[in-house]
């Protein structure tokens, strides 16, 4: 048993790194296959928009120079090779809007910010969404699931843009409950006083209620599908007849099986999470990766946008990788050969 | 085949209300061939008139008649999402069954494609294909989508399967001689229908989501009339502050029925084709 | 029994939604209302404004010029550098548009325009207590010639030959070739080279990489504290701002100034209708609309309509003289009377656009100097139609766009012509596609069975039109009006809103675009800040990025010959306004580009806390708050006393 195990996790993690390795260099060609974002006319023409008077032989000069700051010599396959090179280094080189700051300077701030809200949000709106399903889905004849069920399909079409901006004007500006946006109060520096960390809760309520409100609905309609079918397994039916108490069926039994696959798309979003959530932090002025990995795109930021996604690679296919050798751990039918 | 759609009609209160809202939209959707109005065309009546008996829906900002152009928005934006569940669909049917069931090489190299598919940056690589590609049409745009949208629900067909091969009957089945497709097909089908039909669902909510963010960072086609563009014009023309709800409301409000509608159709179809759901209600 | 547990799950998750949203509210952030600002940092000595830069990338980095900043309006600009001359695009501060800030007098050429002289200002100190002398200038300078990829450093590298100090506080410039107008680059029209610290810089090995945070000021606010996720930027009064440039004309008033990146459009407005925004930077009309409505206080430019500030910009639509048959002056004329701009005006600016037929904005004195000259040119133009004369020009169209908003907007139109042509323009072409149609099939165009127009060869004429995307709302608007417009015409023409336009354009990856390259001083009747480039030695034809302004590629030896002769007469001969008349008559009859209007902002200001903000009945300065220029409106606000 062991054997053809450590066989397969070896294989699993070949796989995963040949999933990274794609995903990376397909992130990698596409941007340069645009050539509206190259990054040197982009700095050039942000800075004739800055009002500057540019001379017309100033602005060839300045081609000439920052071509050769960004590295953008050599072909597309030079360049790759010079960047797996640093990569492996620990090294993402500086960002081309933002030359020379580093990129993980930028990344820094936004991730933690990043990685808090979503985080949050991503778990509770999974727990919420899978138990309530759960609970929809084993009492369907209920008029209270029934309700439970509707509602929270009327809410899944409304698109996100709009009830995030409804929240926003509802409870910021008619019922003043809430700030307008920021990650946190002006004024105030990132520190472990109780003001600080009041001052982000209360910041990152409305961004995270809408969320979250959101988000239920993909893993409530989920979980209630597979439970359906998890109670006519004949072993649940045999349960009832045994007249096991329900809430003992209901979470020895349905819920724990019918949530394995759930499982599996908590792990794959939980690494999503660093592409950021862009419409999220435009309404709301968080502070985030989306609204970088955006910006980096229409300025052509080669480097930034590399940055954010190898993170963003890395972490879904590493999340997929636990969770396929988990499996086994959770649901003893599942055999590998 | 009649006869069950009528007995569905009749005992079962969710498809009938879905079946009802669902011919509504298409009705709706359909009356587009009939407007008076080009639906590129703006500034034909007068602005910003709330819904009344002249003009059902209001009029917006632009001055185009709200009623006519959700017929446009509607149909052009079903199109989309079902291109899109469709042919995803296809797809992640037949890896999941596949990987799932043969596991092995082919699950491996099938499951890296996947993967690869997944981790993939959506959201980047959509707005770098629309400046590559320049003016996407909005079929265009579905297949894209539909070559994005497969994987996830790949990966949920597969572990379904996964548990199913272990079980009773799959080696019943073996033993008695039946081969792989027979097998993945017949058997797993009843099991995988449920999940098919509610990821169809999901998977056209979020190709739908992606239209509309596309549409709000002013990147497709806007003068296509789809729910995004509405929205994106709305923006334009400050329509939440200046206090013109109907412009929204609107297809807000078509979009949440037609999802329910789909989504009490998904499943009382996956309750009816269950067998054994069949079998249960005929004891009862 | 059965639903005893999921009904308690239930009572628990409501319980949890419900807790959450009370306990925040006794935590109220009544901080944020009214009382404070920040900690100890009172609202009513701040003023807010927007920064439309948006949420900075990189905000701890102030060193504007080594690039990488992503935003230079966080208060960097306005507040704390400075340049030795400012050009207001409205009428300045204390009447006169020229403006000396660290020097104390123009700058003096030689007669061969290869030496500038410049006296600086004394008494000029920066924050840290070291005095400002022309050990910066000359710094400055030579660091920027010494790395090309600063910003202005190809400007200073092509251009100086040499730059000494014969005193504290002279600076001489010895060109490398005649420039009559090199001083341009460190006047200010939204900004300008300013001045680097010496000490601070001189220090650093590597000027380009210094992030230079704190930044030390020359103006009179230093950075108090900023947001590490950069949406906000603070910045405090120096105790010792008289020995400041603008300290001359008093104490600016507000003690702290607070940049802000507000959010999307609908946010402005509710900030402002809750006074926590002092000054928007801009919004489109209907947001103007509701606010003036519910809040008493606002204030815009003009007090009504059309309100906007007109900035001396001009968006036009360009096209590319690469592509066929955009090549032909006949086609761009045909194209231009295709479109009805009392359409344009109204779908994109909701009438409240000042309109210009000619290829200057009409904006600040350039009325004066440019648009009341032309005008009986203008009426008497004509272009041979099929043997016959057509007087294109329609000075109506103004008081049309005000009829049509009024009936139509139900907006508070002025009555008085002179109002209507301060406000809204002096005229444009008529609407007048029968003549365009002429034009065309002069030129071997043809309409296919549908009416759908084909080109001399027979292939079906195609044009897209590109414009900014969401980010610019009433340009896109326009844009997509002129390509329905010319849909109506017969053409097959396309809007295609994309953030990447200006890249394209660039390229000459485009038919027609929807942008400006048409910018001046606005305070000055000088026209190369743009026009130098339209020569031809600046060409480059499509494939490669343009230099400066010529987006579409025009050749023309009359323009080349306007162009040589106001190279060689110094910046404030009066016969430059005679070539520039000439230039202008020029493009009437050649239309490279079809002029719209001048870009106008809807700034709007809040007299809730603070008073006396620049209109058109007291046009002081420029108050769009990302412009340089707005630093004068520092020290003539007031305090509003509650």
């Amino acid at each position: 048993m062991k054997n053809p195990f450590i066989i397969y996790i070896i294989q699993r993690i070949l796989q995963c790194i040949v999933v990274i390795f794609i995903g990376t260099t397909v992130t990698f060609v596409i941007p340069r296959l645009v050539p509206s974002t190259n990054p040197v006319e982009t700095a050039i023409a942000r800075a004739q928009m800055m009002g500057q008077y540019t001379d017309p032989k100033a602005v060839d000069e300045m081609r000439r120079v920052l071509k050769k700051l960004y590295g953008l010599e050599g072909t597309t396959f030079q360049q790759y090779i010079r960047y797996w090179g640093s990569v492996l280094r620990g090294d993402f080189g500086p960002s081309f809007s933002s030359f020379p700051t580093p990129v993980m300077t930028l990344i820094r701030v936004s991730l933690s910010w990043t990685a808090g809200l979503l985080l949050l949000t991503t778990i509770l709106s999974w727990i919420i969404g899978t138990l309530l399903g759960g609970l929809a889905g084993y009492f369907s004849e209920k008029p209270w699931a029934r309700i439970l069920e509707i509602f929270t399909n009327a809410i899944r079409p409304i698109p996100y843009y709009i009830m995030a901006l409804l929240m926003l004007i509802l409870f910021s500006y008619v019922l003043p409950l809430f700030p307008r946006g920021g990650a946190f109060a002006i004024g105030l520096t990132p520190t472990f006083s109780w003001q600080f960390i009041r001052s982000v809760i209360i910041h990152a309520f409305l961004p995270a209620l809408s969320l979250i409100v959101v988000g239920i609905g993909g893993w409530f309609q989920n979980m209630r599908v597979l439970v359906s079918n998890v109670i006519r397994e004949d072993y649940v039916v045999y349960a009832e007849t045994l007249n096991i108490s329900p809430q003992d069926i209901l979470y020895k039994y349905v819920i724990r099986n019918a949530a394995l696959p759930q499982l599996t798309g908590l792990a794959l979003q939980l690494g999503m999470i660093f592409s950021g959530a862009l419409i999220t932090e435009v309404v709301f002025n968080y502070p985030g990766l989306g609204f970088l990995l955006y910006t980096g795109i229409l300025r052509g930021d080669y480097s930034l946008i590399m940055g954010i996604t190898f993170f963003s690679i890395v972490a879904i296919a590493v999340g997929a990788l636990i969770i396929d050798l988990l499996y086994p751990l959770f649901d003893p039918r599942v055999r590998y050969t | 085949m009649f006869n069950i759609i009528k007995d569905l009609f009749k005992f079962d209160g969710r498809f009938r209300f879905s079946i009802i809202t669902l011919l509504c939209i298409i009705l709706f959707s359909l009356l587009s061939f009939w407007s008076p109005y080009d639906p590129s065309s703006s500034y034909y009546v007068p602005s910003n008139i709330p819904p009344s008996a002249k003009y059902l829906f209001g009029t917006n900002s632009r001055g185009q008649d709200i009623f006519w152009m959700m017929t446009f928005a509607i149909k052009n934006s079903l199109i989309f999402g079902i291109i899109t569940a469709l042919l995803s669909r296809i797809l992640s049917i037949f890896v999941g069954l596949i990987s799932g069931y043969k596991g092995g090489i082919i699950d491996k190299v099938l499951m890296s494609i996947n993967d690869s598919f997944i981790v993939l940056p959506l959201l980047p690589i959509l707005i770098l294909l629309k400046f590559i590609i320049g003016r996407m049409e909005l079929t265009t745009l579905a297949l894209v989508m539909a070559v994005f949208g497969w994987s996830w629900d790949a990966r949920l067909i597969r572990s379904q399967v996964l548990s199913l091969r272990e079980r009773d009957f799959t080696y019943t089945s073996v033993f008695s001689g039946m081969g792989t497709l027979k097998i993945t097909f017949k058997e797993y089908f009843p099991f995988i229908i449920p999940i098919v039909l509610a990821t169809t669902v999901n998977n056209m909510l979020w190709s739908l989501g992606m239209e509309i963010t596309l549409a709000i960072l002013g990147l497709s086609t806007v003068e296509i009339p789809t729910i995004g563009t509405t929205i994106y014009w709305a923006n334009q023309h400050q329509a939440l502050i200046s206090g013109i709800w109907w412009w929204l409301t609107f297809p807000v409000i078509i979009s949440i029925f037609l999802f329910l509608a789909l989504y009490l159709l998904s499943v009382s179809l996956s309750e009816y084709l269950d067998p054994r759901l069949r079998i249960q209600q005929a004891r009862v | 029994m059965k639903s005893s547990k999921a009904a308690f799950l239930l009572r628990l998750v409501l319980l949890i939604l419900i807790a959450s949203l009370v306990i925040p509210t006794t935590f109220s952030f009544s901080q944020e209302k009214g009382l404070e600002v920040a900690p100890g940092i009172p609202r009513s000595e701040t003023l807010i404004l927007e920064d439309p830069s948006g949420r900075s990338t990189n905000p701890g980095r102030f060193n504007l010029w080594g690039g990488g900043v992503s935003s230079w309006s966080t208060g960097l600009q306005q507040l704390a550098l400075d340049a030795l001359w400012y050009i207001d695009p409205d009428a300045g501060i204390e009447g006169k548009t020229w403006i000396n800030s660290l020097a104390a007098e123009p700058p003096v050429y030689n007669k061969s325009f290869t030496k500038m002289t410049v006296k600086l200002r004394k008494g000029i100190y920066w924050s840290d207590g070291v005095e400002f002398t022309a050990d910066d200038v000359v710094y400055t300078v030579k660091t920027l010639a010494a790395h090309p990829e600063m910003s202005w450093g190809a400007q200073m590298k092509v251009n100086v030959k040499d730059v000494s100090a014969p005193d504290k506080y002279t600076v001489v410039f010895d060109l490398t070739q005649p420039n009559s107008r090199f001083h341009t680059v460190f006047t200010v029209r939204w900004s300008g080279c300013y001045i680097m610290p010496k000490h601070i810089f001189e220090k650093q090995k590597d000027p380009v990489a210094f992030d230079f945070n704190p930044p030390v000021s020359l103006g009179p606010y230093v950075l108090k504290s900023y947001d590490s996720a950069g949406n906000w930027f603070l910045w405090e009064r120096r105790q010792d701002w008289q020995r400041t440039t603008l300290g001359m004309y008093g104490m600016p008033a507000p003690k702290y100034v607070l940049y802000e990146a507000p959010g999307p459009a609908e946010k402005r407005v509710m900030a402002q209708l809750n006074h926590d925004l002092d000054v928007i930077h801009d919004i489109a009309p209907e947001g103007v609309v509701t606010l003036k409505k519910k809040n008493p206080t606002s204030v815009t430019w003009f007090d009504d309509f059309p309100w906007a500030h007109p900035d001396p910009t001009l968006p036009a639509v360009l096209l590319n003289h690469e592509k066929y048959p955009l090549n032909m002056k006949e086609v761009r004329w045909a194209l231009t009377l295709a479109i009805d701009i009392v359409q344009v005006s109204l779908a994109s600016y909701n009438g409240a656009a000042t309109i210009s037929a000619i290829e200057v904005p009409p904006t600040g004195h350039y009325l004066e100097w440019y648009f009341d000259p032309i005008q009986p040119w203008l009426e008497k133009f004509s272009i041979k139609v099929g043997g016959k004369a057509f007087y294109p020009y329609d000075s109506s169209i103004p008081s049309k766009i005000a009829e049509k908003a009024k009936n139509d907007l139900g907006y508070n139109v002025p009555t008085d012509p002179k109002e209507i042509k301060a406000r809204l323009g002096y005229g444009w072409w008529k609407y007048a596609p029968d003549i365009a149609e002429k034009l065309l099939l002069s030129k071997g165009f043809k309409r296919d069975k549908n009416g759908k127009w084909l080109l001399p060869d027979g292939k079906p004429w195609k044009i897209t039109i590109l414009s900014e995307a969401e980010a610019r709302p009433t340009m896109a608007r326009a844009a997509a009006t002129i390509a329905e417009q010319w849909r109506k015409f017969g053409i097959d023409a396309v809007h295609e809103p994309t953030d990447q336009v200006w890249t394209r354009t660039s390229y000459g990856d485009y038919d027609a675009s929807l942008i400006w390259n048409v910018e001046t001083w606005g305070g000055h009747p000088d026209l190369f800040w743009f026009l130098e480039s339209w020569h031809s030695q600046y060409y480059r034809p499509s494939g490669q990025p343009i230099v400066a302004k010529n987006h579409m590629r025009w050749k023309n030896k009359r323009l080349d010959s306007i162009i040589d002769q106001l190279r060689r007469r110094s910046f404030d001969d009066p016969k430059c306004i005679d070539l520039g008349l000439e230039f202008i008559k020029l493009c009437v009859e050649e239309m490279p580009t079809i002029p719209l209007m001048s870009y106008n902002v809807f700034t709007v200001c809040d007299e809730y806390y603070w008073t006396g903000f620049p209109t058109a009945k007291d046009p002081y300065t420029d108050p769009v708050p990302n412009w340089a220029n707005s630093k004068y409106m520092f020290v003539k606000i007031k305090p509003v006393k509650r």
